[in-house]
């Protein structure tokens, strides 16, 4: 399956900005089920000094700065992306493995579990309350698979939150999205990680796209789509497996991958610094459209 | 009295302490070879010259101006810097292993830093746990691959060390992000040269220079593209900081610019410092600002102390930093218990010295030994955070407390380390004019050199306030001791003067830095404040303490109340005689001195030197020696005058006396002290504009309005008293006091050095003094105002402007003019902050938090 994402940020300054400093990951990267073919980054006005690197976590950076005056700032990354699905080839033994037992796996300090390792302490975007601990171990009872406790998991924050756009901000913490039910995708992301996370086990923050399909007989409109966030946990004999607990759906050919990390902190698509300090708006639009 | 009975009676207050290792006195309980040399020189000095140097000392010190702050001192800021008279003894043998021990431990730090950030073969061959690199919050992942020039990425190491009861000497803390006191230690050593040379006497103790040579040898190695003649400044996060002190005093000793975030910039992918001439290229920073702080773009995000954009730059290799960022993470006691090994794997050999027992509770094993033992140890946190139990004694803990501890650290095991408990050595300390034991830590200090390390050949001893405290932190009021090495300078030393001479040539020629010319500007402006504002109060109270001497008719009455009401709009201290409170008039000085002493009350003069102390201290660095002695006594004094209960009105005209002449004092220093030609010119343009906007706040407030002929006089007359220009009106005029010539003297005439043309003279010759920001021919706001004012003020007429208005009772003209004059004015100080004072824009983030499926 081949798509396209167009995904377009632009703040309007109400007052010139002289100098400002980005930091964007926004090209998507490249793993066994999807290729990123091509990434095309435009940016008005065009800027001084460019950067390009992979971080720590080995996403695609770019650093970008302006230093003339703009009252408007546009960054529209073009992606072909191709999602390839993979087949399932031991599915029975990962389907076994308990969690307990990825738990004391995962004490191993082999390389590839070194990289997994990385992921199970908290962050402050997943800090685990003790309520948050109290819902985890209603899925993770002893001894259920690893796979089914995390399935278990996805279903019931599914099930017990609303998805509410505009009642959490970024810096809303998990303790209050727990006691109000309320969040967006990126909220129940943190939740789902901080839960795997209170058990001693390794989970990882996502950010993406969802291709959303537009009611039966209507166009599809442009810009329509937004960016999206998930999260990952690692099942040995497996690697990482995805789930949207947004959706309730384990992330197949539909999610296109942009990033990953800790926490949407380690990831956030689009930030900077600006010498400014007058009001600013910011507007975001994403297109994802099916190419074959 | 021979020289050992008076030796006995110095000692009567000292006995070794029970397990502890006495630096005094051997097993026998005799004093130790350097010990005895030493006590030699000091039993010279009979008791009160003992206490008559203690004195010197402290007052040296004081006005030297060497604070340490203390966070939430209810004191204020600045909290003088205490320096015991017996310095902390390190023999030759002793200082020798101390040394390769350092040394050592510099150099494994070094690759630990450089294996974390690179390929972490530690990690993955299981000689560190990835956990405590990890988990520990000054790991930072953004600085993976960040390369600098030169052998070594740790620059900066210092540690403290510690004796315990057997004699041995441990590491007890190591210190790789931004090792505060090498300064203090400097300034302890000055001190102690100059109030005590005669206890050096017959003992060889060791020179500070070879450091402070290879440190700037160091810093030099790491700028990019090997620059001969690289810009190193210093970053500290500024005056409230708990060490500023320092940051200053090695600004200056060492010849490189003090800056804060914001008068640094990132442009072209390089590092620039905002100066009132333009941008000037940053080789290299040396850091006193936390890593997290440094770049709110990419670190922490709510960060003011920073430089947006610094890591990209770090990044490019267009700036090099000392010590790097992320090498907070091996301030880590975790790292304790593997440093052996990893010595041994990365060194093939063993730790020459020897590190605290720890056990770090991410192993099931050592975690038990913790939680077993809790109460014989100190806990630890990996990192510091602002949490309160970031290191406990066990033993101090309550039972509940003991039962919540181990539940975080069950919660958190690998965040955790138990340290076994020492019991630092004792060692002599003068307290209130006794020999009495004390428990210290010395700090040392390392930087490297020559693909090595150095080690700073004294240092830092810190003793407890009290006997048996063992917490020992400048915080909890520690005091200091020079650290003295006793030993021959080794013949490698290099002739210190000369490498001097060839750095100080060398050395920028320093164009102000905009923070500091805006700082400058603002001392200019608050010492007018504060004297315009002394000068007033004290016309004011003269008159009324005399008027009151003469049993006053009514019209002196009304003199009195006018002038009261104008005292009031001149220092802004509303409502005071304003609100027509009859009983403030009959008792008027009550509220004088309230307006004299109220710290509290804005626009007091207690109010206004805190504001200018404030200022002040900002700016340290550009101070003389002599102006700090005048700034202390213009505090001391004040700070007494205002804590004498029932001050009389002659106590507060003498303590105004006392102020204005101090800072008169103040201004006379500066202009013969601060060298650079920029900040002299920045500081005394604020003078001008305070001096010209206090005019005409003055003539505003006492002249505007008519009134009968004797109360006009008074009031005049008034003016010219506390502008100082009295004796200018009689000789120039041989006339009786009236409005015209008053005018004229106070705003026209340019002989006199308080009128107002006076001021507008030197404030345009300032302005235009300022470099250029745009080429060509159009003037500049600030240019434009300042032309503006002068021309309204060369175009006034002193009848015209004395010409009353019968229907309104006033001097329309006068109010007219001063308005007019007031507003144009008050735009030159924005005008110029605009060009000038850069660091002032604001910083904002931005996020793209649209994440909404």
């Amino acid at each position: 399956m081949l798509y396209k994402v167009i995904h377009t940020t632009t703040y309007t300054y109400f007052e010139p900005v002289s100098l400002c400093h980005n930091i964007g990951r926004l090209i998507p990267r490249s793993f066994d089920t999807q290729v990123c073919r091509k990434s095309i980054v435009t940016i008005s006005p065009l800027p001084d000094v460019k950067d390009e690197y992979e971080d720590f976590f080995g996403n695609q950076v770019m650093y970008f700065a302006i230093q003339q005056e703009h009252k408007k700032l546009t960054v529209t990354v073009s992606s072909e992306i191709e999602k390839i699905t993979r087949e399932d080839p031991e599915i029975n033994l990962y389907h076994d493995v308990s969690w307990e037992d990825v738990k004391e796996l995962a004490r191993q300090s082999t390389p590839a579990w070194l990289e997994v390792h990385q992921y199970i302490p908290e962050t402050i975007f997943t800090a685990a309350t003790p309520e948050i601990k109290a819902y985890a171990r209603q899925s993770f009872k002893p001894g259920v698979a690893m796979f089914d406790a995390t399935h278990n998991l996805m279903q019931r924050i599914y099930q017990d939150f609303e998805f509410k756009p505009g009642f959490t901000t970024i810096s809303t913490p998990l303790s209050e999205v727990m006691k109000a039910r309320k969040g967006v995708c990126q909220d129940f992301a943190h939740l789902a990680i901080a839960c795997v996370r209170s058990l001693g086990l390794p989970a990882r923050y996502v950010s993406g796209y969802l291709e959303t399909l537009p009611p039966p007989g209507k166009q599809k409109l442009a810009g329509a789509d937004a960016s999206h966030a998930w999260f990952s946990v690692y099942i040995p004999y497996r690697g990482w497996v995805d789930f949207d607990p947004t959706n309730n759906q384990i992330p197949g050919s539909q999610h296109l991958t942009a990033c990953w990390g800790r926490d949407y902190g380690d990831i956030a698509p689009l930030k900077g610094v600006i010498i400014n300090s007058g009001p600013h708006k910011l507007s975001v639009s994403v297109d994802v459209k099916r190419m074959s | 009295m021979t020289p050992d009975v008076k030796q006995d009676a110095l000692f009567e207050h000292y006995s070794s302490i029970p397990h502890f290792y006495d630096e005094l006195l051997d097993l026998d309980g005799k004093p130790r070879p350097n010990w005895q040399t030493f006590f030699q020189s000091f039993s010279k000095l009979d008791n009160d010259e003992i206490i008559n140097r203690n004195q010197d000392m402290l007052r040296l010190l004081k006005e030297n101006g060497v604070t340490y702050n203390i966070y939430d001192d209810p004191a204020g800021l600045n909290r003088p810097w205490k320096l015991d008279l017996i310095p902390f003894l390190i023999n030759k043998e002793e200082w020798q292993k101390i040394e390769s021990g350092l040394t050592q431990r510099a150099h494994l730090l070094d690759l630990i830093l450089k294996d974390i950030y690179g390929s972490q073969e530690l990690i993955k061959l299981g000689l560190l746990p990835m956990e405590l690199v990890y988990n520990h919050a000054g790991f930072l992942r953004q600085c993976r691959g960040i390369k600098q020039p030169g052998k070594r990425n740790l620059i900066f190491y210092a540690a403290d060390i510690g004796r315990s009861a057997d004699g041995r000497i441990w590491i007890v803390n190591d210190r790789t992000q931004a090792p505060s006191g090498s300064g203090y230690a400097l300034e302890n050593r000055m001190a102690m040269a100059r109030i005590l040379p005669e206890f050096f006497n017959g003992l060889k103790v060791r020179r500070l220079s070879t450091y402070f040579n290879a440190l700037r040898n160091a810093l030099s190695e790491i700028a990019p593209a090997k620059n001969p003649n690289p810009r190193i400044v210093i970053l500290t996060p500024g005056p409230s900081n708990e060490t500023y002190f320092e940051h200053s005093y090695l600004a200056s000793f060492l010849g490189y610019t003090l800056v804060q975030g914001n008068d640094l910039m990132v442009k072209d992918n390089y590092v620039w410092l905002k100066t009132l001439s333009g941008l000037e290229k940053v080789d290299v920073i040396w850091r006193r600002v936390d890593d997290v702080y440094c770049d709110p773009l990419e670190l922490r995000e709510d960060s003011q102390l920073g430089v947006p954009g610094l890591l990209q730059v770090l990044r490019s290799g267009n700036v090099s930093i000392a010590n790097p960022l992320g090498s907070s993470v091996l301030e880590n006691p975790g790292l304790m218990p593997f440093l052996n090994n990893i010595a041994k794997h990365l060194l093939g050999e063993e730790l020459i010295m020897p590190t605290i027992a720890s056990w770090w509770c991410g192993q099931p094993e050592q975690m038990d030994y913790v939680l077993e033992n809790i109460q014989s140890l100190v806990i630890k946190k990996i990192y510091k955070d602002s949490t309160p139990s970031t290191s406990v004694d066990g033993n101090a803990l309550s039972a509940k407390q003991i039962t919540e501890l181990k539940e975080q650290i069950k919660a958190h095991s690998s965040l955790y380390v138990g340290q076994e408990k020492i019991n630092f050595s004792s060692t002599p300390s003068l307290i209130n004019g006794r020999i009495e034991p004390r428990n210290a830590l010395f700090r040392s200090f390392l930087v490297s050199h020559n693909g090595g390390y150095i080690a700073m050949t004294g240092g830092l001893t810190r003793t407890t306030a009290d006997l048996g405290n063992f917490v020992i932190s400048n915080q909890l009021g520690g005091i200091s001791k020079d650290t003295w090495i006793i030993s021959p300078e080794p013949g490698r030393t290099l002739n210190v003067r000369k490498e001097l001479e060839r750095n100080y040539a060398g050395a920028h020629s320093g164009a102000l830095p905009s923070h500091t010319a805006e700082n400058l500007f603002w001392v200019g402006r608050y010492t007018e404040r504060m004297l315009g504002n002394a000068r007033f109060l004290r016309t004011v109270m003269q008159f009324i303490a005399e008027g009151n001497n003469l049993l006053a008719d009514n019209t002196d009455t009304q003199s009195e109340q006018n002038l009261l009401m104008s005292l009031t709009h001149f220092t802004t201290t509303y409502p005071g005689f304003t609100d027509d409170d009859d009983e403030k008039f009959e008792n008027p000085w009550k509220e004088l001195r309230d307006v004299l002493f109220n710290g509290n009350r804005m626009g007091s003069l207690s109010y206004n030197l805190a504001v200018f102390k404030r200022a002040v201290y900002a700016v340290r660095d550009h101070w003389s020696t002599d102006t700090w002695r005048v700034l202390r006594s213009i505090e001391e004094e004040w700070v007494l005058m205002a804590s004498a209960a029932h001050t009389g009105h002659h106590r507060m005209l003498s303590a105004l006396d006392n102020l204005i002449t101090s800072t008169v004092a103040f201004i006379g220093l500066n202009r013969e002290s601060i060298s650079r030609e920029q900040g002299w010119v920045m500081l005394d343009t604020g003078r001008k504009m305070e001096q010209s906007l206090l005019l005409i706040t003055m003539l505003l407030s006492t002249l505007v309005k008519k009134h009968d002929d004797q109360t006009e006089y008074d009031l005049q007359e008034s003016v010219l008293v506390s502008n100082e220009s009295l004796v200018n009106y009689r000789y120039k005029y041989r006339a009786h006091i009236q409005l015209p010539l008053v005018l004229d003297l106070m705003l026209l005439d340019p002989n006199n050095p308080r009128s107002l043309v006076y001021q507008l003279d030197r404030l345009k010759a300032y302005l235009s003094q300022l470099p250029k920001s745009q080429p060509g021919h159009t003037l500049a706001e600030h240019e434009r105002l300042i032309l503006e004012a002068y021309t309204l003020l060369k175009l006034a007429d002193k009848d015209e402007l004395a010409k009353p208005d019968n229907e309104t009772s006033r001097y329309e003209n006068l109010h007219r003019f001063l308005t007019n004059m007031n507003t144009v004015l008050l735009a030159i100080p924005g005008a110029v902050s605009k060009i000038y004072f850069k660091h002032a824009e604001t910083q904002k983030q931005l996020f793209s938090a649209g994440v909404t499926i």
